[in-house]
């Protein structure tokens, strides 16, 4: 490497950062823009044109606060949790190829920080440092609340986490590969739905794991601790949960993590169940704009979902999120991988038409058993009704 | 020295320096979070020998899970929320056990591995693809062996809770 | 390989950088008017105590931290064999389905025992008693009428 190499690198690196700012607060107005249309309200409209610097100026205001320490914290805790709120998500989204690549000074520069082996299990393990935030958060504040919360709230985290991984292990079974750029380069192409040789659809992953990408998606809004799953954030019952404490730079520090966090796991469902950064078309004028493009396109549509479910659903009981978590996804995700992995293999070999045949069969017994019981139960229930 | 070998030092040193502040601390929560850098540096001397698959299993699963374990627990029963500190009075039977088990194992891998001033790094880079062919050809029973542990595991963690529960 | 890591490393770096730099700037420009009552846990102005001495919490929350290490486990094993199980053939996917049989035997052991519940006494027995009671409710009202 010589010397252009490193000015590069840093160059991408803070390039990356910096977007990745803008970006959080970009769609921190649009997110409440699109809840206050949701509420038939205007949302923020004072800072910048229709609202759109009011994250700039809540940052702006947090920074110039008083930053408070309770006498009971711990205060070298107390000053690290923020930080480790906020950093794994920078680094998760390190790994998302955004984009092709653009030729400057004699180089291709890749729009994607690191190609690492092992992208999916880096995901993965960024989700763990998150969890320490949050924890330490709430025991180094010094005050029950927080404490009380953010065990709740980190328990909660490690619950998802499980199902969150095995959602990855279907797409990962599905592409065979475990670098975002296989999985991208993977997505490329048409599936012919129906085989209908007239209607093409990208082979985009989440069509065949569509339930695997279900599972990732309400993950993920869990690890995030975003509506329905904000139970970190229960202001009815914790006064606000871990960050009660927290005041100033540090309480903005936990918001951009939180948000950070956000896009990135959006990121990641793009990567992984929508194709990536490919579209329809990449016109050959400035040939590195156009991934660009969709990629964003489809954040964005992610994050609207995002929105919308924040807009339209009730936060969670906690034993119900929790039973949820483990009655329903686990038991789920498991059964997926394993039909995931038969789908694959056995048509190798058996051959494609007895296993479907053998399917049928077997479908055909389960749904048969399966309501012999309800048949019986329909009947004495008329009897105690009688 | 090579890149690796500065990167190897660096990383034994801090994880020694974490792991005597492990048993020197005054907070058991802290000497958890000294834990976690002994822990994440042994990960990264992994990572330096290539193994990029154990390194994260290993941020992963002992990381990630196990220490959150402790903190549970900690937090849960015994850490005093804030500034208290907490100490154990008998420090000199763990020390003396745990300097005789370091003078074990300091004779035990020079004897197996000669130590030698001038031996070169190694690494031997082990795609999680062949990780995963030899776990699943060459290891089958250990394998199964390990479900057979968690299914322990699980049961006795119920039983456990059930039993704490019932006091 | 281990190149491949050095864009994180500087990400990584010009994180913690930005979030010490940003953190020392707000204490240096801010406000800084500390006083006891300011200073002091919330908690509605009584000085925050530790649950009475003896008196424990969550268990659950101890359990659902062991199962999480459990599940991880299984979660990492079945990476490596999701990239190779295409060459393992039926083989690796009995294999896989054997080991997370095992799993799912202590799962529903757990599950039954009720380490999956969260209220109190919503485990399956009581479920059980509860709804035999609502069910003699019913056939008492029936015989009423």
């Amino acid at each position: 490497m010589d010397l252009l190499d490193w000015v590069l690198l840093v160059a991408r690196v803070v390039i990356v950062f910096f977007a990745l700012l803008i970006v959080v607060m970009v769609l921190i107005w649009f997110e409440r823009k699109v809840v206050a249309d949701m509420q038939t309200r205007v949302g923020p409209m004072r800072a910048g044109p229709r609202g759109v610097l009011i994250t700039l100026a809540d940052g702006v205001k947090l920074f110039f606060k008083e930053g408070i320490t309770p006498t009971n914290a711990d205060r070298p805790v107390y000053a690290i949790a923020p930080i480790l709120a906020m950093f794994p998500a920078f680094l998760a989204f390190a790994v998302i190829p955004f984009g092709t690549h653009v030729h400057v000074f004699g180089r291709d520069v890749p729009f994607q920080l690191a190609d690492i082996n092992i992208g999916i299990l880096w995901v993965l393990a960024m989700a763990s440092p998150n969890v320490y935030g949050i924890v330490l958060a709430g025991w180094s504040s010094g005050s029950n609340y927080p404490l009380l919360g953010s065990v709740r709230s980190s328990a909660q985290m490690i619950s998802y986490e499980v199902g969150m991984g095995l959602s990855l292990v279907a797409v990962l079974m599905y592409s065979g590969h475990l670098s975002m750029t296989a999985i991208v380069d993977q997505q490329a192409g048409v599936f012919h739905l129906l085989g209908l040789g007239w209607l093409p659809f990208p082979r985009w992953n989440f069509v065949p794991q569509f339930p695997a990408f279900v599972v990732y998606l309400i993950c993920s809004l869990a690890e995030t601790n975003r509506p329905p799953f904000d139970l970190a954030e229960a202001e009815t019952e914790l006064v606000a949960g871990f960050h009660t404490e927290y005041s100033g730079i540090k309480f903005a520090m936990f918001y951009l993590g939180e948000y950070v966090n956000t896009v990135t796991v959006a990121a990641i469902a793009v990567t992984l169940f929508l194709g990536g950064w490919r579209g329809p078309a990449y016109p050959a004028v400035i040939h590195w704009f156009w991934p660009l493009l969709w990629f964003l396109l489809k954040l964005v549509l992610v994050m609207y979902v995002y929105v919308l479910i924040r807009a339209t659903l009730p936060r969670m009981r906690y034993d119900r999120l929790m039973s949820f978590g483990w009655k329903v996804l686990i038991p789920f995700g498991l059964v997926w991988v394993l039909a995931t992995g038969a789908v694959v293999v056995l048509p190798e070999v058996y051959g494609r038409r007895a296993v479907l045949v053998g399917a049928a069969a077997i479908l055909g017994t389960v749904l048969l058993v399966s309501s012999l019981p309800a048949l019986f139960t329909a009947g004495k229930k008329e009897q105690v009704r009688s | 020295m090579t890149a690796q070998e500065y990167a190897f030092t660096v990383l034994a040193v801090i994880g020694a320096i974490a792991a005597i502040a492990v048993v020197t601390a005054r907070n058991v929560v802290h000497a958890a979070l000294y834990l976690v850098v002994t822990l994440a540096s042994v990960g990264g001397v992994y990572l330096v020998l290539s193994a990029e698959f154990v390194a994260w299993v290993q941020i992963l699963i002992y990381v990630g899970a196990i220490v959150i374990l402790f903190l549970f627990g900690l937090m849960l029963t015994k850490a005093p929320i804030g500034r208290d500190a907490l100490d154990n009075e008998h420090q000199w039977v763990p020390m003396m056990v745990s300097g005789g088990v370091f003078a074990g194992l300091v004779f035990l891998i020079d004897r197996a591995f000669h130590l030698d001033s001038r031996a070169r790094f190694a690494a031997f880079p082990a795609p999680t693809a062949r990780v995963g062919d030899s776990l699943f050809r060459g290891f089958v029973l250990p394998f199964e062996a390990v479900s057979f542990l968690l299914l322990a595991a699980l049961i006795g963690a119920v039983v456990l809770a059930r039993k704490d529960e019932a006091k | 390989m281990l190149r491949d890591y050095l864009p994180v490393v500087l990400l990584a770096a010009l994180a913690v950088a930005f979030a010490v730099a940003s953190m020392t700037a707000s204490r240096l420009l801010g406000p800084n008017r500390p006083d006891p009552v300011k200073l002091s846990a919330y908690e509605c102005g009584n000085e925050p105590i530790r649950l009475p001495k003896g008196e424990k919490f969550g268990v659950k929350f101890y359990v659902v931290a062991m199962l999480f290490i459990i599940f991880d486990i299984e979660t990492i094993f079945l990476f490596p064999w999701a990239v190779t199980f295409r060459t393992l053939g039926l083989f690796g996917l009995v294999e896989m389905a054997i080991f997370i049989g095992l799993v799912f035997v202590a799962y529903v052991y757990v599950w039954k025992k009720g380490g999956l519940d969260w209220a109190e006494g919503q485990g399956p027995a009581s479920v059980r008693e509860a709804r035999a009671a609502a069910e003699a409710d019913l056939g008492e009202a029936a015989r009423a009428r």
